[in-house]
Formats: structure tokens, sequence, C-alpha cells
């Protein structure tokens, strides 16, 4: 019995690793795709290795980097991603303090709105939004973060939510009675309680604004040349008459490493991220 | 306490609700009066009544569009699930190289839509080209193929971490209690661990579903719609109608189809909602 | 300190928010300078159709900034995008200033943006009222540039095949030499037509511009210069054009919906083939600097085997026409028309636009253009030859000839028939026109 068990595990352990040699399979292809001379790159030879004829060595990447503003590009979506992260956590988790703390009419209200906000998809606000936005002049990388904080509240507030009824009431009404203002009470009693849901938050936030696409397509404001990586890599497809198949693949590599090395560093916390996240949505 | 908080709303709330207003409330309430209306910009919007919607419900695009979506949706629910718990079911064995697994079939999860449609863009269309196939752009088959692929790349190892999370909770005594009784394994699978499963599998079932119907980027990225909007879902071709056509009468429709769409998920979620409810009560 | 860090926080957000709404945010520097200026002497923001001349442009604007000190923003729209972007930007609160349309299908579209340009500098300086595009009394807007296509060929490679471009006088002429030189591909190392490519940065010269004779012969024979339904009656002719266009490439038909136009092009200078078919705007791609002289290139009209083909030109005409957008602000109205002005009696502009974009405009303050198929069809048409009108400005719509590249895609990679080519042309075209006029 035991044997049998035991042989059965190790086919298991062959057949995953042949599975999961295959899922990265892609990414090393785009990764020595991006290491090739770009007349070498097309339809039918992409599965090829780079070889003596066809290694460009870093060549794309240093395209990449100097044409067609990837390191703008770069610096957009980290100022985008850091600061809607930021402004998102501590708005809506105060926010859902309060809603979950106070029970009336209008906080009931204010979370179904919310959680209403969660399904409804982006096609029906693009217009408007992206209107609304330029008129508010939020059509800058440095304000977009305040569109991010309306239009993505609606998860974030909902997450909180779930966790805070987790909290037991008492220790916040004996820091209040204490003499804590409410303020004082939600950073210095909540907050470090909270720690492991801002983490999940955060995280599940930080995968859809690094790869959010058409929000800021077409809410930033493209007489002043602001991009993000999506946008940029999608540009790279389709502007001027040509597919530059060389920059692309390395513009996809740029954007692929520091999310696989953020992955790798926490990677504990973003899968359990992941399984919380789920199981309150 | 309640009454201490309350008075310090425009510190706690505001920040959000303003925020909120003008990136959701406001917008929405906007999108769905332009629906109603023939206009380029919102200054020169002009009432055209239900024009919109019964143009919406009458083109030939929008529908094949819905029925592409419906069936894409449906088949690549149906396959990340299996695959995932398949996948989950092997990795709570305590095999070697658990850890390992499991980081790599989440991986996928992480690059966005952009991005993805791209890297399997140029990955099936060589292969294509090397079986003498017509590229992903020009047959409608395998432009569906090839979402359904790219889509359970994507999926599967976000579900199978919820799958495994579902399959962990589940108290050994269970197990132990089966095999004591001289269950088999595949009756373990069936009469134990399935049933105490049902949360999660309901959780990934609509995550799956909602993610499918809205599915944008990668729709975008790996086919762009052709051959001939043949593989256009709904989020696509909302898109297209309101910025790919010129002429005012187009934004109005789009915005149609938009609301529609949203009417669409929102049902959805709410069942989605209610099933979920209904389940925590059983519990 | 929380405490006091907590409220600071909340009050810089409260206080962001409202400063936000009340439009000005410390935060943008660029924004709010920039509005600035735009309400002392206006500002200028050309919405440009023509990647090809991105770089030209954006000098230009340069250096009529630096001579006026008014600012010029050109953003161009990646090809194919063109009208997805203008839909978009249109809408905004800085929108494009000065914006193209393709003609009077185009027009239609737009009138309720374009101001009447009756009475301006700029229209004052047109060579010929043909060049205005009028609606009544109106006119919303003026042509910029006149172009010429044709097939573009390499006569080097075309003696070494051992034929001038005096053998190529018909349709038939063409596909007997075409079909030679494939016969022979192997042995001379080279191939008649350059990559058919149907990518989007290159299928409109098959779905736009080659869909032009077909539709120029049949408006010719029923003698209209529009229509609501199209018959199809030269759509064979078409048929015929294109089989030999991709029967006789360099590369397998199959492949083409991934040829971009820069994989033609390259082809073409590469010297993999002897003909190329496109317009004068890509003068300045081919030559130059390691690439041919005006002695290698010559553009001969493309002949589908209809009408008097003694006496065919090149397709000669305009697709694109200024307008100014009548919702922008009065001082910037004003200053776009002073740029455009400027840009066709200036110096620095009549030389930019004749040099660096290679352009013949229609304007009085014209520079000679050193375009040597310019000067072809100049030749052409002094022997007597007749140009071939555009005609695609009466296509009902962009997603007509999205949906015809379509199928012409299908098509040529064996996945689609040409009967679906002639149902998106003949149908399509009712059924837009319905769309666009209903």
């Amino acid at each position: 019995m035991e044997k049998k068990r035991t042989l059965k595990d190790s086919i298991l352990t062959v057949v995953l690793g042949i599975l999961s040699l295959a899922w990265i399979y892609p990414i090393f292809m785009i990764l020595f795709n991006s290491l090739k001379k770009e007349t070498s790159i097309s339809t039918g030879t992409a599965f090829q290795i780079p070889n003596s004829g066809s290694f460009a060595g870093l060549e794309n990447y240093i395209n990449a980097l100097t044409s067609k503003g990837f390191l703008s590009a770069f610096w957009y979506s980290l100022v985008i991603t850091i600061s809607s992260v930021v402004l998102i956590l501590i708005c809506c988790s105060m926010c859902a303090w309060f809603i979950t703390r106070v029970k009336s009419w209008y906080s009931k209200a204010l979370y179904y709105m919310f959680v209403f906000s969660m399904v409804v998809p982006f096609q029906m606000l693009m217009f408007t939004l992206s209107s609304t936005a330029d008129r508010l002049h939020l059509s800058s990388p440095y304000t977009i973060c305040i569109i991010y904080l309306g239009f993505g509240a609606g998860l974030a507030v909902f997450m909180f939510c779930g966790f805070m009824k987790s909290i037991p009431l008492e220790i916040e009404e004996a820091a209040m009675i204490d003499g804590c203002t409410p303020l004082q009470t939600f950073f210095r009693v909540v907050l470090p309680i909270l720690k492991p849901t801002l983490i999940s938050v955060g995280i599940l936030e930080t995968m859809w604004l690094w790869n959010d696409y058409l929000l800021p397509y077409l809410v930033l404001d493209r007489t002043k040349g602001y991009m993000t990586i999506p946008i940029l890599i999608q540009y790279f497809r389709g502007s001027f008459g040509k597919v530059e198949m060389g920059p692309m693949m390395a513009s996809i590599m740029m954007n692929i490493i520091p999310i696989i090395i953020v992955y790798l560093l926490c990677q504990k916390h973003i899968i359990k991220g992941v399984a919380a996240g789920a199981v309150k949505g | 306490m309640e009454k201490t908080i309350r008075r310090y709303w425009p510190v706690f709330v505001l920040p959000t609700l303003a925020a909120f207003i003008i990136g959701f409330v406001w917008p929405f309430i906007q999108g769905l009066y332009l629906s109603f209306c023939k206009f380029i910009t919102i200054d020169n919007a002009s009432f055209n009544g239900l024009k919109n919607y019964i143009f919406a419900l009458t083109e030939s695009d929008f529908l094949h569009s819905f029925w592409f979506t419906a069936l894409f949706t449906i088949v690549s629910t149906v396959c990340i699930n299996v695959a995932a718990l398949a996948i989950a079911l092997a990795l709570t064995r305590e095999i070697k190289g658990t850890n390992l697994f499991r980081s790599v079939f989440f991986m996928p999860n992480l690059i966005g839509g952009i991005v993805l449609g791209y890297i399997w863009n140029i990955l099936l269309n060589c292969a294509l080209t090397l079986l003498g196939k017509p590229l992903l752009s020009l047959h409608a088959p395998y432009g569906f193929i090839g979402l359904v692929i790219l889509m359970c790349w994507q999926q599967i190892g976000y579900m199978m971490i919820i799958y495994i999370a579902g399959l962990q909770s589940i108290p050994n005594d269970y197990l132990e209690a089966a095999r004591i009784d001289g269950a088999t394994e595949r009756q373990i699978l069936w009469k134990v661990k399935l049933p105490n499963l049902m949360p999660s599998i309901t959780i990934c079932l609509f995550l799956s579903l909602t993610n499918g119907f809205k599915l944008f980027d990668q729709n975008l990225a790996l086919t762009g719609g052709d051959p001939a909007h043949k593989t256009e879902m709904l989020a696509l071709n909302i898109y297209q109608t309101f910025y790919g056509r010129s002429g005012p009468q187009w934004k109005g429709y789009g915005q149609a189809k938009a609301v529609l769409f949203c009417i669409l998920v929102v049902v959805i979620g709410l069942v989605q909602l209610k099933s979920t409810r209904s389940k925590e009560v059983q519990q | 300190m929380k405490k006091v860090f907590a409220l600071l926080l909340s009050l810089t957000l409260c206080v962001g928010l409202l400063s936000a709404c009340g439009g000005s945010k410390t935060e943008t520097p660029a924004s709010s300078g920039e509005s600035g200026s735009s309400t002392a002497t206006g500002s200028v923001y050309y919405l440009n159709f023509k990647p090809e001349q991105d770089e030209a442009w954006q000098n230009l604007a340069k250096a009529y900034t630096e001579e006026t000190g008014v600012p010029v923003t050109v953003v161009t729209a990646a090809s194919g995008t063109y009208e997805q972007t203008l839909m978009s930007e249109i809408a905004k609160s800085n929108p494009p200033t000065l914006f193209q349309v393709n003609g009077p299908v185009g027009l239609a579209n737009w009138k309720d943006y374009c101001y009447d340009l009756t009475g301006s500098d700029v229209l004052g300086q047109l060579t010929s009222e043909d060049f205005a595009l009028k609606d009544g009394d109106a006119t919303l807007g003026i042509a910029y540039v006149i172009e010429s296509y044709g097939i573009i060929t390499n006569k080097t490679l075309l003696a070494k095949a051992g034929y001038s471009v005096d053998d190529i006088k018909s349709f038939a002429d063409l596909k007997k030499v075409a079909e030679d030189i494939t016969a022979r591909k192997d042995e001379l190392g080279f191939a008649a037509f350059s990559s058919t490519g149907m990518d989007g940065s290159s299928d409109w010269r098959f779905k736009t511009h080659l869909a032009n004779l077909p539709i120029y012969f049949e408006y010719q024979a029923d003698g209209i210069g529009t229509t609501d339904a199209i018959k199809g009656t030269y759509l064979d002719n078409y048929k015929a054009i294109f089989d030999l266009y991709i029967n006789n490439s360099t590369c397998d038909p199959a492949v083409l919906s991934g040829k971009t136009g820069d994989d033609s092009r390259n082809e073409f200078l590469a010297g993999e083939a002897v003909f190329f078919q496109n317009g004068s705007w890509e003068y300045g791609n081919l030559v130059g600097d390691g690439k041919f002289t005006d002695d290698d290139l010559q553009m001969i009209p493309i002949y589908i085997g209809v009408g008097d083909e003694a006496n065919q030109g090149l397709c000669t005409g305009t697709e694109n026409y200024w307008c100014v957008n009548n919702s922008a602000s009065a001082e910037n109205i004003q200053a776009t028309l002073d740029f455009m002005n400027w840009c066709v009696t200036s110096e620095t502009g009549t030389k930019a636009m004749a040099n660096d974009m290679g352009f013949v405009i229609p304007f009085k303050g014209a520079q000679e253009s050193p375009n040597l198929f310019v000067k072809q069809d100049a030749t052409y048409t002094a022997e007597g030859k007749t140009p071939v009108s555009w005609n695609f400005p009466t296509m009902p719509s962009e997603n007509w000839k999205n949906e015809v590249g379509n199928a012409l895609t299908a098509y040529a990679a064996g996945t689609g028939t040409w009967d679906a080519v002639v149902s998106a042309f003949v149908d399509g075209w009712a059924s837009e026109y319905a769309a666009a006029n209903g």
C-alpha cells in the first residue's frame, strides 16, 4: 500500500514538473526572442532559440529604453500604482471602519453602493469617466489616483468591511474610554490589527493598477505624452506603419521582470492575499 | 462611541466619498442618461429616446458578440475550474516540490492582459505557421481556442490557490473517518472533499464567469476582434462601437450597449451574492 | 504625533479633492502653465493624420513656436486609429483645434465641429476653389496636399528582367511582365510585387487605394460622382489585379495578413521586388543615402483592364482636408488660422512641406517639390493622360473599408472566398450608407 502510493506520487511529480515547464515556456520564449535581432523575429521562427546569426545581445532593450520613452512610461506606471494603492488603502480602510461602526441607513446605503460599483463593468463609464477626469484636471499621472480611488473603492471597501466585522468591538471601546479620539483609535488600534488585510488588499490593487490598460489610455492626457507600460506596448504594435517586435518583446520582459521579482520576494503574502480576497470577494 | 465616530465623518468618509462621486456615481448617472442621447461630447447631447437600444438589440455584430462571449465564458469556466481543481488536488497530496509548482502555476496571473495577449499572439501564430494553418486573426475558431488557452493559462493558478485553501480547511477528521470506514480514494473525493468544497467552487465559478464576460485587454491584444468582428467579445464590441466609428449616432449606440452589458453583469453578480449567502447559511 | 499626521493627511486629501474640482492642481505645473498662456495668446493643437510625416510636423511646430511664441502641440494618431483618436480627443476640455477629414463623407460626420473658413487668409491662398470643401455656402475644409499613387517601379530591376516601363501600357502587359518575372523568380533573384501586406499599417493600400479603381470606372460609366449603392460592375477586374499582386509576390499569400507596410517597403528597398504599389508620400522613404536615386524609379498607372488604358494617368487627388474646430476658444481658432496661413505662405513652412514632407500643396506660395513622383504625374498630365480621381472619400464609412479589408485578407489567405469580398463591397456599401445617413 505504502509503496504503491509513493510510486503514484512520483509519477504525479513528473507530470506536474512537465506541466510547469510548459507553463513557464511562454515567458522564456519572449525572453529569448527579446535577445534576437529584429529581422530574425517573425511568426514562423518564434520558437527558435537565438543562434550566432540572430543573437542581438541587449540591443532591443537599449532600443526600447531609449526610443519611445520607456523610462518615462515606467516612471508614470510606478507613480500611478504607488500613489493610488496608498490612497486606496488609507481612505478605504477609514471609510470601511466608519461604515461598519456607524449603524444607520446611510452607512448601509453607502455600503451597498460600493458593492454595486464592484460589479459594474468599466465600459459603462469609460466615456463619462474620462471626460469627468478631463474636466477636473485629473488626467495627469500625479492626479489620476483620485480617479482610481473613486473607481476602485468598491472592492477595497467591501473587503475591509468584511474583515472589520471580525474585529472585536471591546478593544476599540477600551481605547475610546481611555480618551482616544476616533482617529487615534483607528490609527493606533484598528490599523495594526488590520495589517494582514491591508497587505491582501494592497496586493490585489497593485496587480490591477500595474496592468490596467483602458482606464489610463482613455484618461491620461495624450497631448502631454503620458503613457503607462501597457499603453506603450500596445503602441509598439500599431503605430507608424510598423510592428517593432524587438523593442516590444524587450518592453514585455521589462514589464514582467519587476512583477516576478516582487512575486518571488513576497510570494507568501500574495498567495495568502489572493486566497483571503477570493473567499471574501 | 458610535456618536463620536459619527462626528468624524468628514475625516473618515469624505475623501473616499468625494472620489467615489467623481469616479463612479456621477459618470454612472451621466452614462445612463447619455444612453438615451445622440452625442459626440457631453455638451451637445440631444435626446434620442429608445432608438439607441433598438439599434443595439438588432445589430447582428452585437448579438454575435453576445453569443461568442457566452460560449467563451462557459467553455473557459469549465476548463479553468476542472484543471484548477485537479491541480489543487494533486498539490494537497504533499508530494515533492509542491511549493515550487504552486509558484509556477500562479505566476501568469500577475501579468497584465495586454502583455498576456501579445505573448500568446506570438506563440500561437508561430505554432499555427509551423503547422501550415491560417493565423489567429484569419480564422475565428482558432481565435476562440486561443482565447480559451490564454484564459486558462492566466486563471488556473488563481483558482487553484482558492481550491487549495478550500481543501486545506476540510477538517482532517472527516478524511480519517472516511478512510477508517474503508472508503476508496474516489469515494473520498466525491463524497467528502467535493461537498465540503462547495463554497470554494461557487466562488471560483462566479469569478471565472464574471472575468469571462468582462474580458477586454486579452481580447484586444490577442485577436483584436479579427476576422471581421468574429472574435469580438462584448466589451471590445462596445469599445469599437464607441470609438471606432465616426458620426454622432455611434456613441449613443455604444453607450446603450454598455448599459445592457452592465445590466447583464450586475445580474450575474447578484446571483453570485445570493448563492454565496445561501451557502453560508447552510454551513 | 500620529494624530497630527492623520489629520494633516485627511486635510490634504480633502483640499486636494476640492481644489481638483476647482480646476487647478498644484501638482501639475505643466497643465496649469499651458492653460495660462492659452488664454493670453491662444494655442494650436494639431491632430495629425499622417504618421510618415510626424517628425516633420513636430519640427515645423517647434520652428513656429520659436518664431512667434505661440505653443503648437502636434499629436499623431497611430495608423488606422485617426477616427478613434479624434473621437476621444474632441470630447476633451482641450480638444484639437486643427484636425482633418477625408472629404465629403468625413465632413458629414464632423461638420458640426467645423469652423467656417470663409474670408480667412488661408482660404485666399488656395490656387483653386476646387480644393475647398463646402457645405452649402460655408467652407468647412481646405485640401492641404495633393498626392498621386500608382505602381512604383524599380526600373533597374525591370531592365534586368528584360523589360522597360514602356512595355507596360495596359493590364495585359502588366500581367505578362509580372508572370514572366514570377516564372523566372529563382533565376532572377527577385519577385514581381513586394508583399501585399494586409496588416493594419498597410491594408489601406488595397482596401482603399486599389479599390478606388473599380469605383472610379463605375462612376465614369454611370456618369456620377457618388452613390448610395455601388453596383460592383468592375469587381472582376479588381479581383484580377489583386490576384496578380498576391500570386506574383515575394511571399506566400497565406502569410500576407501579418505583413506590414514596413515589410513591403523594405523588400522593395532591398531589391527583392520590382513593383510596389504606393504613393508620392513614399518618396522620402525610397530615395536617399543607401537607397534609390531618381533614375531608378518610375511610378506607372495602375491598370486594371478597364477604360482607355492608353490614356490613363496616375491616381491623383486628395483625401486630406484641414478643418478648424469651432468649439475651440476664439483665441485658439485665431491662433490656428494664423498657424495654417504661416505653413502655406512662409518660407519655413512651404519649404518644410515641400522638402521634408514631400507634399505638393495647392496654395499660391507653394515651393516646387523635389518629389520625383509628383513631377512624373505632371509629365503624364502634360502628355494628355487623364488622371484617375480619388473617389474613396465617397466610400460610406471607415467601417466599410475595414470590412472590405478583412474580406480581402481572408481571401488572400485562402480562408475566405471572393464572394465575401463582393458582398462586403456591394452589400456593405448599401448598409453602411444607410447607417451613416439614416
